[in-house]
């Protein structure tokens, strides 16, 4: 039994017979199954702009018409709407092609004369039917791939994550012994020689960046264990915009805020996600070497499964939940083609020679995985980048 | 003023003679080494120190264990104990306010400074 048969179908006939399409107007509006609001067009060009107009249920295609022939039709057709319910009208000689339309996409075929306005009722009925179990069962399929996918990398986190912390524990303790020994010798010895003093520096420079390498390996390692309570994020924001403007000032980058005031709160390990905010910014920075715009925002969306301005495809969330959004926007060169698919495999880095070890928004996408949350990074159309990060919020917002 | 005396347990050779080396050299703290954990607590009863840098992993015996033992002894119970150890990241440190299950922690590696600061405050709190 079709769940919503009193839902009125809006039925679009693309038919290249006049004739043809006053029978099925006539048809649909004499079925005793269901009840149909019907437009007609001729050709494929006015189809595809009707259907971007009008919110159609269902489409009755004839594959033969003025501007396109045959299967051409249906494919073109389903490459402009692929959520489209599509039942095509063949001619009687034609009964193999109808059976082909079928294979490739359409949802059901009849054949012209060959049906009553009951037959005719139902097919558009079950069609639309037909394709919204086919997309219910395409979902669980990318679900189910999705997930692998998590586990899989899941997997891969822990065993890298495993090995980093335990190379990083035994390592700790000699670099506590090079960098109390760097400690003394600064403090011993003859300060006057130049080349002395360059050398203890270096020693001393080189094992902060070792120690630096230790503390990312151990984050990375420790990612899971979240502590979290419903936070401002406004405010945490603003402690990350503090942290690097000294920087910024020393570069001449300006700093611009855009915050909602109504933000609502959300439930977050407070010292990850700045973690993840300093760290964004600070490779903002590293893309404004002659100065340039720091802008962070703060903003509140309803989550949609067709909103695609979100580019942020990770999140599961229902339908109409609240989401809170921080941008990050950067008047800098931008991420290369090349980095863009990369950018967050652990230990992938374009400053390797800088020290980069390449955790950081490897580490980033992960805090923000395990908030349920996601993160994305895009070049923006008038330059520079954009870091979106999106949180769910765990109240709705005041006012 | 009269040297602190500082007592540091840690199995790792190389890294407390740099500690010992570091400290006597700032001219406040006589120290003395001790790598083999079991010992630790007979060094204590005869160094008599003012505060014990304590390592957690150690072969034999770990540092919670060993202050347990000393805590049987009267004359070491009030000694306060600053665990210094690789088993810790500073952030968890930081994220507790340098105290984990009612103990004071340093991660390793420390500045001299931070390790410094974290004995003195110690004697800020007994005098």
């Amino acid at each position: 039994m079709i769940e919503d048969m009193k839902k009125k179908l809006n039925v679009l006939l693309v038919e290249n017979s006049p004739m043809d399409c006053k029978m099925l107007k006539e048809m649909l509006s004499k079925s005793a199954y269901g009840s149909f609001i019907s437009q007609s067009t001729d050709s494929l060009k006015s189809a595809l702009e009707m259907i971007s107009q009008d919110g159609f249920d269902v489409v009755l295609l004839d594959l033969n018409l003025q501007d396109s022939k045959g299967l051409e039709t249906l494919k073109k057709l389903r490459e402009a709407c692929p959520q489209l319910p599509i039942v095509v009208n063949t001619g009687a000689y034609e009964d193999d092609l109808g059976l082909r339309a079928v294979t490739q996409g359409a949802q059901d075929y009849l054949i012209k004369g060959k049906y009553k306005p009951y037959g005719l009722s139902k097919s558009l009925y079950y069609a639309v039917e037909r394709k919204n179990a086919e997309e219910n069962l395409h979902s669980a399929y990318q679900r189910q791939k999705d997930i692998q996918a998590q586990l899989i990398q899941a997997e891969k986190m822990n065993v890298i994550g495993g090995v980093a912390s335990g190379v990083a524990h035994e390592v700790k303790n000699p670099l506590a012994t090079i960098m109390y020994g760097i400690e003394f010798l600064c403090m011993k010895i003859d300060a006057k020689d130049e080349k002395i003093k360059l050398t203890l520096s270096s020693i001393k420079d080189a094992a902060q960046k070792a120690n630096n390498i230790i503390k990312d390996l151990l984050d990375f390692a420790s990612l899971s264990n979240l502590h979290c309570r419903p936070e401002d994020l406004n405010s945490i924001v603003e402690q990350s915009v503090n942290f690097v403007k000294y920087q910024c000032d020393n570069a001449s980058i300006k700093v611009i805020r855009d915050y909602d005031e109504k933000l609502p709160r959300v439930d977050i390990d407070k010292n990850r996600v700045e973690q993840v905010l300093v760290d964004i910014m600070l490779n903002a920075l590293h893309a404004m070497k002659r100065g340039g715009r720091l802008t962070v925002r703060t903003s509140t969306k309803t989550f949609s499964k067709k909103d695609r301005d979100l580019t942020c495809d990770e999140i599961a969330a229902e339908e109409g939940a609240v989401l809170v959004v921080v941008e990050i926007d950067d008047t800098g060169t931008g991420i290369s083609k090349e980095s863009l698919s990369k950018l967050f495999d652990p230990f992938y880095t374009t400053r390797r020679a800088g020290g980069g070890v390449g955790l950081g928004l490897s580490i980033a996408k992960t805090i923000m995985t395990n908030h349920e949350g996601c993160i994305s990074l895009l070049n923006r159309p008038e330059g520079g980048a954009r870091a979106r990060l999106v949180f769910k919020a765990s109240e709705k917002p005041a006012g | 003023m009269p040297k602190r005396k500082i007592l540091i347990v840690d199995d790792e050779n190389d890294f407390t003679t740099m500690v010992k080396l570091n400290l006597e050299a700032t001219g406040r703290y006589d120290v003395m080494v001790e790598n083999i954990a079991v010992n630790a607590v007979n060094a204590a009863l005869g160094y008599k120190p003012d505060l014990i840098l304590l390592d957690v992993i150690m072969p034999g015996t770990e540092g919670p264990d060993i202050v347990s033992n000393m805590k049987e002894h009267a004359g070491l119970r009030d000694i306060p104990i600053v665990f210094l150890t690789a088993t810790v990241r500073k952030a968890e440190v930081e994220q507790e306010n340098g105290e984990i299950g009612g103990h004071v922690f340093i991660a390793k590696p420390c500045s001299l400074t931070e390790l410094i600061d974290a004995i003195e405050n110690q004697f800020k709190d007994t005098g």
